[in-house]
């Protein structure tokens, strides 16, 4: 009988916190500005961004901040998840062939850093959107369960990947490119009115752009998400983490064979 | 409370592969030519073992590089998941196995103290009592705000082993690749080890050292290509071993 995953990740509760504050320190650790770049880092990427590309759209560059901001929030924290996950059972190697660890706390701890670091940059984030002189609604109050949402979705790709990683080492170079494509393949940097209606189709393949809807109607249009973007993020999120721990179960006892 | 190890009908399977990791290239290539060469063979390294070890006993495990002895060790701290049977354990166990690799090497001595010892099960607050202890018997006072990844050889394993060592556990799994450092931490190391072996309910352990087995050990097995082909007092399965790698190394 194997105990349910909530119960072993409780069981080895402490493990899973240190593993999260670990993760968030190492990000940074002797850096000078410190725990400062979670919040400067996606600031200077969103700065040339939006200088350049409010130039190349030509639409005026404080909406389009505000509106690259928004996208940018959710798209970061799952790019950081995804890209972290990648070599994360072969580079704690050492620690599972060494003693028992229920294995699923890696990619947890990752995952968790990894939204903690998107949540203390999205506030920073905010404050920028306010200064460019969006309006404060009460719709933002909607952000925690935008987050929630895109934890679920996120780590459970996190999870797909690391797993998968260690069978094909070679996703520790591709996913970077597969990444980069689907940042374009997204509408984070420009609205998805600009692409022809004859790809629309295509874009509702696309898993990320209702979590990508799901931040940007509080923060940009200030207005909740549509009740449908709310459901399909539900499904996508629920349904890709059922997958996720399906494949886990079936190969979490192989891995320290192949690491 | 009975503390006990089951083994029952436990077989492990290893595949090895003739390239370390299947690359997609690898795959796609096979998937197109369906060829059946296939990229590994499996390896029995443990064939139906069973094993019943209760409290009080000091069991060692003896026989040649490659019998098993360290996957035995390793299935029963449940780093590895057997293919067929399954390994029941009451009490608490302490893997002293490999020492070294557990660590992280960005942080400092400090920091992987607590992190190795919240893995062995310990509490945040259980740790920190423990601390100045293990950093006054591994000597590292100087260096243990340090990354580990700046430590020595020997100042790395200084740490680890007295990390390890400071768990208590109902349960001792020792693996003989279990000591390092300077002649002189070696010697207190070896003391350290005797306490914790003197304190704990169940030992199972590793050696080629058959003298300090035959000096703990009230029970022997012997190995054979993954199976337990000997079983009983360590004189007599000390004396068949020693027979039987003579009789090897005759034969060759």
């Amino acid at each position: 009988m194997k105990p349910s995953y909530l119960a072993e990740l409780r069981a080895h509760r402490y493990t899973f916190l240190y593993l999260v504050r670990i993760y968030l320190l190492l990000r940074y650790q002797r850096t000078a500005l410190g725990f400062l770049w979670t919040l400067l880092n996606p600031l200077l990427t969103m700065t040339v961004t939006a200088v350049v590309f409010s130039m190349v759209l030509r639409i005026e560059m404080r909406a389009y901040a505000i509106f690259l901001l928004a996208g940018s929030i959710p798209w970061l924290c799952f790019s950081n998840t995804v890209l972290q996950s990648v070599g994360i059972f072969i580079n704690n190697e050492g620690l599972i062939k060494k003693v028992y660890v229920p294995k699923l706390i890696f990619p947890a701890a990752l995952a968790t850093s990894a939204l903690l670091d998107s949540v203390l940059s999205a506030c920073a984030l905010l404050l920028i959107v306010i200064v460019l002189g969006a309006q404060l609604s009460v719709h933002l109050l909607f952000l925690p369960v935008a987050f929630v949402l895109l934890y679920l979705f996120a780590s459970s790709v996190g999870l797909l990947i690391s797993v998968a990683t260690v069978y094909f080492r070679d996703l520790q170079y591709v996913a970077t490119h597969l990444l980069q494509l689907a940042y374009f393949l997204t509408p984070v940097l420009y609205p998805l009115d600009l692409i022809p209606p004859k790809f629309h189709g295509l874009y509702a393949l696309n898993p990320m752009v209702p979590f990508v809807e799901l931040f940007r109607a509080p923060i940009y249009r200030n207005q909740l998400p549509d009740a449908a973007v709310i459901a399909s993020a539900c499904v996508i999120g629920v349904a890709t983490l059922a997958v996720a721990l399906t494949v886990f179960r079936r190969y979490e006892d192989r891995l320290v064979f192949r690491l | 409370m009975e503390h006990a190890i089951a083994v029952d009908g436990v077989s492990l399977k290893f595949r090895l592969y003739h390239d370390k990791g299947g690359t997609l290239k690898q795959s796609f290539a096979s998937l197109l030519r369906r060829d059946t060469k296939r990229i590994y063979t499996d390896f029995w390294a443990l064939k139906d073992i069973n094993l019943r070890i209760v409290d009080g006993e000091r069991v060692g495990i003896i026989g040649a590089n490659g019998a098993g002895k360290s996957s035995l060790l390793k299935t029963i701290c449940r780093i590895y998941a057997p293919e067929t049977g399954e390994v029941r354990i009451q009490g608490s166990i302490a893997p002293l196995l490999e020492v070294g690799a557990g660590f992280h090497p960005e942080l400092t001595g400090r920091e992987n103290i607590l992190l190795n010892g919240v893995i062995l099960g310990q509490t945040p607050r259980r740790m920190a009592e423990l601390e100045p202890a293990i950093i006054a018997f591994s000597g590292l006072e100087d260096f243990i705000d340090t990354p580990v990844k700046y430590y020595s050889t020997g100042m790395y394993l200084k740490l680890a082993f007295t990390v390890a060592t400071s768990v208590r556990a109902d349960i001792l799994v020792l693996d003989e690749l279990f000591a390092g450092g300077d002649a002189a931490f070696v010697e207190r190391g070896m003391e350290r080890l005797r306490k914790l072996i003197g304190e704990a309910r169940i030992i199972v352990c590793v050696s080629h050292q058959l003298q300090f087995l035959e000096s703990i050990c009230s029970r022997v097995l012997l190995l054979e290509h993954g199976r337990v082909s000997a079983d009983g007092t360590p004189r007599e399965i000390i004396a068949l071993y020693q027979e039987r790698s003579r009789a090897a190394a005759a034969a060759r």
